[in-house]
C-alpha cells in the first residue's frame, strides 16, 4: 500500500523533477513567457514595466556571463566592457545621427563586429595562460575601457554621461516591454542551442577537466575563444538594450561593478544553469530597488550590498549550484 | 632636468607603495596559488584605519602600527574563516575573494562613510629639500626609504631564515614540503597575514602621498599590483620590486606627457610581457596553462 502511494507520489512529482522539467527547456520557457507576457495587462505603470525590462536585460547580461563562468569555467572581470561597448555604441550613434531604425540597426551591427574583435584580441592574449591571469587581464582591460570612456569627454561626456532619444516606435512602453521580452526569449533559445551544440559540449568538458579535453585532441584555446566571443556578443547586445531602456549612457555601464553584478547574479541563481542567471537578476534587481527605497528610513540600507556579498560567499562555500542547482540536487535526491 | 628628477622620484615613490601591495599578492599567489582579489580591500582598510587613528592621535607611527595590525587581523580572519576552505580550487578562490572584497568594501563604506577624506602629510615629513635647484619632496624620500627597508627585510627573511626557506620551498613544491613533516597550512596562515599587513602598510603610506582616501582606491591600486605581479612573475619578491618600480615610473612619465594614457601604457607593458614571457620577467615558470 505504501509502495503504491509512493509510486503515485513519484508519478505526480515526475513532471516537477528538475532533470526532466528543466531539460525540456521549451516547457519552462513557454510557461515563463506566458506569465511574463501578461505582466503589462496587470499594470500600466511605467516604473513597474521598467523594473521588469531591467530584470530581463540584466538577466541576458548575466546569462552571457554564465556561458563563461558556468559552462566554460573561466572567470572574467572585464565583462562590463562588452556591455558598455554596446551601450556606448548605441548612444553615440543615435545621438549623433538621429533616432531612426536604420541607425539603431547600424549600432547593432557595429556593436557585434566590435564585440567579436575585442573578445578575440583579449581572449587571445589572456586565455593562453593560467585561468587566474584571465581574471587579472580582463580586469585591466576593463579598466582601460572605463578610463577611455571617462576621459574621451568630447564623445562620451565623461562620468556625467549623456541622454539621447530612442527611435519613435520604441517609445511606446508596451512595444518596448514585449520587444525586450522577445529579445530575452531569443537569447535564451540561442544560448540553450549553443550549450547543447557540440561546441557547447566541448566547453563543458573543458570546464570539468581541461587536461582531459586537451588530451582528447580538442584545441582548448580555440573553444575558449568561441566561448568568449559568444559571451561577449550577447553581453554587448544586452548593453544595447540597456542603453535603449535607460535612454542615457554614462561610465557606469563600463564599471567593474557591472561585471561583479553579473557574477553575483549568476552565482546566486546558479552558475551553469542558464536560468539561474535570470533568477539572480530578478532577485538582485528587486532587492536593489526595494532596499534602495528603504534607505530613506535608515542609511544602513544604502549598504544593502553587504547582504548580497555575504549570501554570495555562503553560496560559493556551501551551495556551489546556487539556488537552481541546489533545488535540482534536492529534488533528485527526493525522487531517487 | 628638474622635472625629470621630480618625476623619477615620484615614480619611485609610487612604485614602492605598489610594491608593498604587490609583494604580498605575489607571495600569496606563489605559495598558495590563491589570487587574492580582496588584497586591495585590505590595503584600503589599512589606509582608513591608519588615517582614523592619525586624526585622533596625530601620530603617524601609531597610524602605521594600527593600520598594519588591522590589515593583519583582517588577513588572518579571512584566511581562517573563508580562504582556507577553498585551497586548490582556483575558480572558487577568485569567486570567494571577490565576495570578500565586496563585503569588506561595503562594510568600510558603512563604517567610515562613502566620501573622500582629505589627508595631510605629517608635519615631520612635510615640505621639501632643495638640492641644486632640484626640489625633493621629503615624503617621497620617506616612502622610498620604507619601501627599500621592507624589500630588504622580506628578502632577508626569505633567504636567511628557516620560515623563509620553508616558504621558498613551498613556492617550488608544496607537496614535498608537507612530506617533510612541515605543517604548510600554518605557513599559509602566516604568509597570508604577513602579506595583508604589508598591503595595509602600503595603504597607510599611500594616504598622505595622494592627499586623500576614497572607497575606490582599493581596486585602483590592486589593478596596478596585478599588473606588477604579471610583469614581475608570481612568487618572486625581486621581480615584484623591479616591476613595481617600472610600473611606477612608466605611470608618472606617461602621466606627465599624456595623463589619459597612464594606465594604458602599463596595460600595454603587461600585454607585451605576457606575449613574450607568460611567466613574467622574473617568475619561476609555471605561468602557462598547466
Amino acid at each position: 500500500m505504501d509502495e503504491i502511494a509512493n509510486l503515485k507520489l513519484l508519478k505526480k512529482a515526475e513532471w516537477l523533477r528538475p532533470g526532466k522539467f528543466l531539460a525540456s527547456s521549451s516547457w519552462v520557457l513557454m510557461v515563463l513567457v506566458l506569465i511574463l507576457a501578461v505582466v503589462p495587462l496587470m499594470t500600466s505603470s511605467r516604473t513597474t514595466l521598467n523594473l521588469w525590462t531591467e530584470i530581463y536585460i540584466l538577466g541576458v547580461f548575466a546569462m552571457s556571463y554564465d556561458i563563461l563562468l558556468g559552462y566554460t569555467g573561466i572567470v572574467s572581470f572585464g565583462h562590463a566592457l562588452f556591455f558598455g561597448t554596446g551601450a556606448y555604441m548605441t548612444g553615440i550613434i543615435i545621438k549623433n545621427t538621429g533616432p531612426t531604425l536604420s541607425n539603431l540597426l547600424l549600432a547593432v551591427v557595429g556593436t557585434i563586429f566590435l564585440a567579436v574583435v575585442i573578445s578575440l584580441i583579449i581572449g587571445y592574449l589572456s586565455l593562453r595562460v593560467k585561468d587566474v591571469y584571465y581574471a587579472m587581464i580582463t580586469l585591466a582591460f576593463a579598466e582601460l575601457f572605463f578610463i577611455s570612456a571617462e576621459k574621451w569627454r568630447s564623445v562620451t561626456n565623461g562620468a556625467d554621461g549623456f541622454s539621447f532619444q530612442v527611435p519613435a516606435f520604441l517609445q511606446d512602453r508596451y512595444v518596448f516591454y514585449y520587444g525586450i521580452l522577445a529579445f530575452l526569449v531569443l537569447v535564451v533559445l540561442l544560448l540553450r542551442r549553443f550549450i547543447d551544440s557540440p561546441v557547447g559540449r566541448v566547453l563543458q568538458a573543458i570546464r570539468e577537466n581541461e587536461k582531459r579535453a586537451e588530451f582528447l585532441g580538442y584545441d582548448v584555446l580555440k573553444f575558449k575563444l568561441i566561448s568568449t566571443v559568444v559571451a561577449g556578443v550577447v553581453a554587448s547586445l544586452a548593453g544595447i538594450a540597456w542603453a535603449l531602456q535607460q535612454r542615457f549612457v554614462s561610465t557606469g555601464v563600463m564599471a567593474v561593478d557591472k561585471t561583479i553584478d553579473a557574477l553575483l547574479m549568476t552565482t546566486i541563481g546558479g552558475a551553469g544553469t542558464l536560468y539561474g542567471a535570470l533568477l539572480g537578476s530578478g532577485l538582485t534587481t528587486l532587492a536593489k530597488h526595494r532596499l534602495g527605497d528603504l534607505a530613506k528610513i535608515h542609511p544602513i540600507f544604502e549598504r544593502w550590498y553587504i547582504i548580497f556579498g555575504l549570501l554570495y560567499i555562503m553560496i560559493v562555500l556551501f551551495f556551489p549550484g546556487g539556488i537552481i542547482g541546489t533545488w535540482k540536487r534536492i529534488w533528485n535526491k527526493k525522487i531517487t | 632636468m628638474d622635472i625629470f628628477m621630480n618625476l623619477t622620484l615620484s615614480g619611485l615613490s609610487t612604485g614602492m607603495m605598489i610594491f608593498l601591495l604587490a609583494s604580498g599578492l605575489s607571495l600569496i599567489f606563489g605559495l598558495m596559488g590563491v589570487l587574492n582579489f580582496a588584497h586591495g580591500s585590505i590595503f584600503m582598510w589599512g589606509a582608513y584605519s591608519g588615517v582614523w587613528i592619525y586624526f585622533r592621535t596625530q601620530s603617524f607611527i601609531m597610524a602605521i602600527l594600527v593600520g598594519m595590525i588591522m590589515g593583519m587581523a583582517l588577513g588572518w580572519l579571512a584566511e581562517r574563516t573563508i580562504i582556507r576552505r577553498v585551497y586548490g580550487r582556483h575558480i572558487d578562490q577568485i569567486l570567494i575573494t571577490t565576495g570578500l572584497m565586496l563585503v569588506l568594501n561595503e562594510v568600510l563604506k558603512a563604517v567610515f562613510g562613502p566620501n573622500i577624506i582629505a589627508v595631510q602629510i605629517p608635519p615631520l615629513l612635510a615640505g621639501s629639500w632643495e638640492l641644486g635647484g632640484i626640489i625633493i619632496v621629503k615624503y617621497r624620500v620617506f616612502t622610498i626609504f620604507v619601501g627599500l627597508v621592507v624589500a630588504a627585510a622580506v628578502h632577508l627573511i626569505l633567504t636567511r631564515t628557516r620560515v623563509g626557506m620553508i616558504v621558498r620551498a613551498g613556492v617550488q613544491n608544496q607537496e614535498m614540503v608537507q612530506v617533510l613533516g612541515i605543517n604548510i597550512r600554518q605557513v599559509f596562515s602566516l604568509v597570508f597575514m604577513f602579506g595583508a599587513g604589508l598591503a595595509a602598510l602600503g595603504g597607510v603610506m599611500m594616504a598622505p602621498a595622494i592627499g586623500s582616501i576614497n572607497p575606490n582606491m582599493g581596486l585602483e591600486n590592486q589593478m596596478l599590483a596585478f599588473i606588477v605581479v604579471v610583469i614581475g612573475g608570481m612568487g618572486s619578491i625581486l621581480g615584484s620590486a623591479l616591476a613595481s618600480v617600472l610600473v611606477g615610473l612608466a605611470g608618472v612619465y606617461t602621466a606627465w606627457f599624456l595623463p589619459e594614457a597612464a594606465l594604458a601604457v602599463n596595460v600595454l607593458f603587461m600585454t607585451v610581457v605576457l606575449l613574450i614571457k607568460p611567466s613574467g620577467l622574473f617568475g619561476m615558470g609555471g605561468g602557462r596553462n598547466s
